[in-house]
C-alpha cells in the first residue's frame, strides 16, 4: 500500500494541473514500513521529452539521481515516480510499461480539462510484462 | 574502496544496506564484486546476455559512464557509483 501525505499530494496535483495539457512527472520521497510506503515529499521534475508532451514524458536520469540524493540527505527513500495523463484515465499504458523500471511505485494522475480527476498506483513486474495496481491512499 | 549507492527497492538483496563498499579498478569490476557478493541482485541489473538491462544507468560520481569509458571507466579511491534507472512513459 502506498499512502501520500497531504503536502506531497498537493505538490503532485498542482504540478499535474499546472502542466496541463502536457504530461508532468516527478519523484516521490518518503519512508517504508513493512508493506506500507508513505510519501512525504513530492519532487517536481521537468518533463524532458523532446517531442509533443501531451502524450509523453521522460525523466532525465541525472534528475532522478538528484532526487535520490535529496531523499538520502533527508533520511528518506526514493519510493516512486508520478506522472499525469491529460484528458484520459489513470491507467498504466503499454508505453508506460515498456519505459518503466520494475523497482518503483508508479502513480498516474488523471487530469480532465485541467482539473484532477482520479489517480492509481502501479507496480511493474521484473519482466516489465505487467503492472498490477497497488492500493493508493491520498 | 568504492561506494555503490543502492536504490531503495534493491536493498532487500544486499542485506538491507543503502550503500555497499567494494574494491575494483574499474566500474565493471566494482559492479562484478557487488553482484558476486549479492547474487540475487544480478538479474535486476543485468540481462541474460550479461549486459546491463536497458533501463539501468550507472553514474560515477556525477557522470554517466556511457560518456566516459562505460564499464571500463577507471575508479579512484573514494569514488561513488550510483545505479539510476531510465524512466519514461505516456498514454
Amino acid at each position: 500500500m502506498i499512502q501520500i501525505q497531504p503536502e506531497a499530494w498537493q505538490v503532485m496535483v498542482s504540478h499535474a494541473q499546472a502542466t496541463y495539457p502536457n504530461e508532468c512527472c516527478g519523484a516521490m520521497l518518503g519512508t517504508i514500513d513493512g508493506d506500507t510506503k508513505t510519501v512525504k515529499v513530492g519532487v517536481v521534475i521537468e518533463n524532458a521529452f523532446t517531442g509533443v508532451q501531451h502524450e509523453r514524458y521522460e525523466l532525465r536520469p541525472e534528475d532522478l539521481l538528484k532526487a535520490d540524493r535529496e531523499a538520502r540527505s533527508r533520511g528518506m527513500d526514493l519510493i516512486g515516480i508520478f506522472h499525469s495523463h491529460p484528458d484520459c484515465d489513470a491507467y498504466f499504458s503499454e508505453t508506460d510499461l515498456k519505459n518503466s523500471c520494475p523497482w518503483y511505485s508508479f502513480v498516474v494522475l488523471s487530469i480532465y480539462k485541467g482539473q484532477f480527476h482520479h489517480a492509481n498506483s502501479f507496480l511493474p513486474n521484473a519482466e516489465q510484462t505487467e503492472a498490477p495496481k497497488e492500493e493508493l491512499k491520498y | 574502496m568504492t561506494k555503490i549507492l543502492i536504490p531503495t527497492p534493491l536493498r532487500q538483496f544486499v542485506d538491507k544496506k543503502d550503500t555497499v563498499e567494494v574494491t575494483g579498478s574499474t566500474v565493471g569490476e566494482a559492479l562484478n564484486a557487488l553482484t558476486a557478493a549479492h547474487s540475487e541482485l544480478k538479474k535486476h541489473l543485468y540481462n541474460d546476455e550479461g549486459k546491463l538491462r536497458s533501463f539501468v544507468n550507472i553514474y560515477l560520481n556525477d557522470e554517466d559512464i556511457r560518456y566516459i569509458k562505460k564499464e571500463a571507466t577507471p575508479l579512484s579511491d573514494g569514488d561513488t557509483i550510483s545505479i539510476v534507472p531510465s524512466i519514461a512513459g505516456g498514454r
